[in-house]
């Protein structure tokens, strides 16, 4: 069944160079020659199979007499796009916290723990299956909306998408029923072999999920950096061109992993949420630990983040200077200033709350002194890492300082001090995590000295490797300075791996100071959480108006110009109030959503909780 | 106390001693039991960090970045005495003990905070709303993003491809950028130095007849007229400039000039001519590498 779902759903793709190769040979018979056109990225040769892009006046753009700024299409079109992907990562995130929960729930041998696991899987499916449907209502909304106030353009885009956008709503088919038989299966498919297909429908779940945001991802790509089609827009025949455009795959990597954060952040504010609301200990234990495992997931997907935005603006420096420089130099460089403020935000949310939850082992006081020194690198890398290459200041501050570069914090200001920073970020946020994981033990193997010895060289040596690199990119070709990148990103991904994998040995047998005190974390700590998931989804309003700004007055990049009313840029605080206003509302509505899941899954919750009198730590690592 | 090409590096290295002497300090009054209580070290952390920003930074830091910096410093303080509850209510406690008047010297201490409290926030918003006469705020784009592509001298020049024709190896072939290192201390005057030194050389020549009177000898920014504009011309020894661009950003930059600057880099604060109308093309490329060679920087490229 699955195989002709894929087949049908395929079926398009074959017949795509078909169809153009039979609309070449009519062309061909009625006329001597087929026009042929080059690709404006690929460069190749191919046969002109599409109208050019519409020459638009400002009255192809119908509007509604709104008061300002409604009366802008693109507000409307921002606010209800905003919402549509928030909930849309936030469907596509939950069924990966899904499949690996359940995995973990399926891995676990102590029973107890498995059904543990097993709900709250079943806890969180059941909070998506509302957002899912909030999700198509907006694509739908979203796809009027194109429909009615970019009728032109969408009708462009959908001429060159139009077998994608079909496959695109098949698997949206697919993903529903699969999501249906998932969620609906889940206790008639509890045990043995059955269970072990429910997880298996878990990963055909997130494998429909990941191709259909992958060939969303297309349309907005294309925008940006259009491909198989020549400088007048016309289509040259080859959907896969126009599919694989620069920036793609960068996006397809960075949004996967971005949802995850997301994700991750929303689960872990609706625990704290619930924490804060709880009534008796036995509730405040079983959010408690929800939040932590929520945190764990997002935080663990936040760690590669950063590389996988460094590695799109790479591609989108390389695909065109002037959009990488009206980025991160020119017209939007302080958006990226608050983007550094937020991220910021995280690492600091999320190493604050750690310090909270050692706070609920006995036996975690041995660790807290080192919290100040954690806290010290992570300002200074972070004062590194916010400080802009523009400064704003008064032409007398600017006489003061004899230039536009200060000669101390000037340096800051790029991207070789920006790498060196985030790293060192990364790595304090990995030792508070190894140090949580120690906090109500006592080690017992006989080489712990030499274990912390080595921990504590792996991270100096990570760390002066680091710096030195940062330093080092100043004097070189900053062809060769992108590339290290590569090594400094080694060094914090092996203090992750071997000093996890360290510290995990080193804990083997080790003595319990102490049960961990699910519940007995400090109310501040879930303030962090919140910190954590508004930070996560301020930035995706930030970041997703920036990437799609980029193209300034551009539909389609450099072939097809907006010539609507609205093609300037806002200003800075425009959009930041837009952006706010997307994100409360978006708050809004997760908070409807929570509470229609309340209304169903008050019981299982009940069942959960008498499971969570027997506290433990994520990855069953007591 | 600053030492020029390592003054990034000092600030941090002085922000370590600072946490060093805070830890020792800290320490030794704990060891001979004259421990500081947490609202006092905070207020005390506070205010180091603030005076090492404000007057030990010099040039002083633009007020927004202070602003910004002691912000943060502020965050990470309330975030160091509550990551612990014992931490968190030692600071609370002179607080809740002023609030309550828990003894005289607090009742004191809140008589005295409700009467200069509400007057310095009375003051704050009367200095927020008077009107002022101070120089805006200027958020200028310091590297505007560049066009696609430029004309100058009726030549059409796209700024992603175009290559320097002058940056090339003996036999002709195009220089990398990267593989002019090894001349990088070459003698320009040798009667047979290579090509590329050769155009260097031009290059310079033609940077000293028109630009060293802005962008100074040492093409840091300072020449004789430099201080008679604001802001001063480009500093290229910064790595700031030259090292973050294309080739190409700067031949456009230098035809281009003032003028042609987009809005946000506001061109009216610029004095800097548009040099495609004194200068022929092959002459701007030439500069552009002298400006390279003599900073020992390289163009940017992405591959």
């Amino acid at each position: 069944m699955v195989t002709m779902l894929i087949m049908s759903l395929a079926m398009p793709f074959f017949l795509t160079p078909v169809m153009a190769q039979e609309a070449t040979k009519a062309a061909t018979e009625a006329a001597p020659k087929v026009e042929m056109a080059k690709d404006v990225y690929f460069k190749t040769e191919g046969p002109v199979s599409g109208n050019p892009v519409p020459e638009l006046k400002a009255a192809d753009y119908p509007s509604y007499n709104l008061p300002y700024p409604l009366s802008e299409n693109r507000i409307l079109i921002w606010s209800i796009a905003q919402q549509h992907l928030y909930f849309g990562s936030f469907v596509l995130a939950v069924p990966i916290f899904c499949m690996i929960i359940e995995l973990v729930g399926l891995l676990t041998k102590d029973p107890v723990m498995a059904k543990k696991y097993d709900d709250l899987a079943h806890l969180l499916v059941k909070i998506s299956l509302t957002a899912y449907s909030v999700t198509a209502i907006l694509g739908g909304l979203l796809l009027f909306s194109f429909i009615t106030l970019y009728p032109d353009f969408f009708k462009y885009i959908s001429s060159l998408f139009r077998p994608v956008m079909h496959i695109y709503a098949l698997l949206f088919l697919a993903e529903s029923g699969t999501l249906y038989i998932y969620y609906y299966g889940w206790d008639r498919m509890a045990h043995g072999f059955a269970k072990w297909m429910h997880a298996c429908l878990g990963v055909l779940l997130n494998v429909f999920g990941s191709v259909l945001m992958m060939l969303a991802n297309s349309w907005a790509s294309f925008m940006m950096s259009p491909a198989g089609v020549d400088e007048q827009g016309r289509f040259l025949g080859n959907i896969w061109n126009v599919l694989h455009n620069a920036l793609w795959n960068p996006l397809n990597v960075h949004r996967i992993i971005g949802n995850m954060v997301f994700g991750g952040g929303i689960v872990a504010a609706y625990a704290a949420y619930k924490f804060l609301a709880a009534k008796n200990m036995e509730e405040k234990a079983y959010y408690d630990w929800m939040g932590y495992i929520a945190m764990f997931m997002a935080v663990g997907s936040l760690i590669p983040l950063p590389f996988a935005g460094y590695w799109l603006m790479r591609e989108v420096y390389g695909f065109r200077q002037q959009m990488g420089i009206t980025l991160m130099g020119g017209l939007l460089a302080w958006l990226f200033i608050i983007q550094a403020v937020l991220i910021g935000a995280l690492f600091f949310s999320t190493n604050y709350y750690l310090f909270n939850g050692m706070e609920r082992m006995r036996g975690a006081e041995k660790y807290q002194k080192y919290i100040k020194y954690i806290l010290f690198l992570t300002t200074a890398a972070f004062i590194v890492w916010l400080t802009p290459h523009t400064l704003v200041m008064r032409p007398a501050e600017l006489k003061a300082i004899g230039g536009q570069q200060h000669p101390i914090i000037g340096n800051f200001g790029v991207m070789s001090a920006k790498n060196g920073a985030v790293n060192t970020m990364i790595m304090t946020t990995i030792i508070s995590f190894l140090l949580y994981q120690r906090s109500n033990k006592i080690i017992t193997v006989k080489w712990e000295a030499w274990g912390n010895a080595a921990l504590v060289a792996m991270f100096a040596v990570a760390l002066v490797n680091n710096w030195w690199l940062a330093i080092y990119g100043y004097f070189i070709p900053a062809n060769v300075r992108v590339g290290l990148s590569v090594p400094q990103v080694m060094g914090t991904l092996t203090t992750l791996f071997v000093g996890s994998a360290i510290n995990i040995a080193m804990m083997k047998g080790s003595k319990l100071t102490g049960p961990i005190e699910w519940g007995k974390i400090s109310v501040r700590s879930q303030y962090a959480l919140f910190a954590l998931a508004v930070s996560f989804t301020w930035l995706m309003a930030l970041m997703g108006y920036i990437r799609s700004s980029v193209r300034l007055f551009w539909h389609v990049m450099e072939v097809f110009r907006d010539t609507s009313p609205w093609a300037f840029t806002h200003t800075i605080g425009f959009a930041a109030n837009v952006m706010s206003m997307n994100v409360m509302a978006f708050w809004l509505f997760v908070l409807f959503v929570f509470w229609l899941g309340e209304l169903t899954s008050k019981h299982a919750v009940a069942e959960a909780r008498k499971e969570a009198a027997r506290p433990v730590m994520a990855g069953g690592s007591e | 106390m600053w030492t020029e090409g390592y003054m990034p590096v000092q600030m941090l290295i002085h922000l370590t001693v600072m946490m060093a002497v805070y830890v020792g300090a800290n320490y030794f009054l704990k060891k001979i039991g004259k421990g500081i209580p947490a609202f006092p070290q905070a207020i005390l952390i506070w205010l180091g960090t603030y005076s090492y920003f404000k007057f030990a930074v010099a040039p002083p830091l633009p007020s927004t970045l202070l602003y910004t910096f002691m912000g943060l410093v502020t965050i990470v303080i309330f975030l160091f005495i509550s990551s612990t509850e014992q931490g968190w209510t030692d600071f609370k406690r002179p607080i809740l003990g002023t609030l309550m008047a828990v003894n005289p010297m607090y009742k004191g201490v809140r008589t005295f905070s409700f009467v200069v409290l509400p007057l310095l926030i009375g003051y704050g918003t009367y200095d927020f709303n008077v009107p002022k006469f101070d120089e805006p705020i200027d958020l200028r784009t310091v590297h505007p993003a560049p066009p696609a592509s430029t004309t100058v001298r009726g030549q059409n020049f796209t700024l992603q491809t175009a290559q320097n024709p002058y940056r090339v190896e003996d036999n002709g072939e195009y220089m990398e950028p990267g593989h002019e290192k090894k001349y990088f201390k070459s003698n320009v005057f040798e009667p047979n130095a290579p090509k590329y030194l050769q155009y260097v050389k031009e290059g310079g020549s033609i940077f000293f007849q028109n630009c060293h009177f802005c962008h100074g000898d040492n093409l840091n920014g300072r020449g004789m007229f430099a201080f008679a504009f604001v802001p001063i011309p480009a500093n290229f020894v910064d790595p700031g400039t030259l090292a973050q661009l294309q080739e190409t950003f700067v031949f456009w930059r230098i035809a281009k000039g003032g003028p042609g600057l987009p809005t946000e880099s506001a061109p009216w604060a610029s004095a800097m001519p548009p040099w495609e109308e004194h200068l022929t093309t092959d002459e701007i490329w030439k500069v552009s590498m002298f400006e390279y060679w003599h900073t020992e920087f390289f163009p940017r490229t992405w591959e």
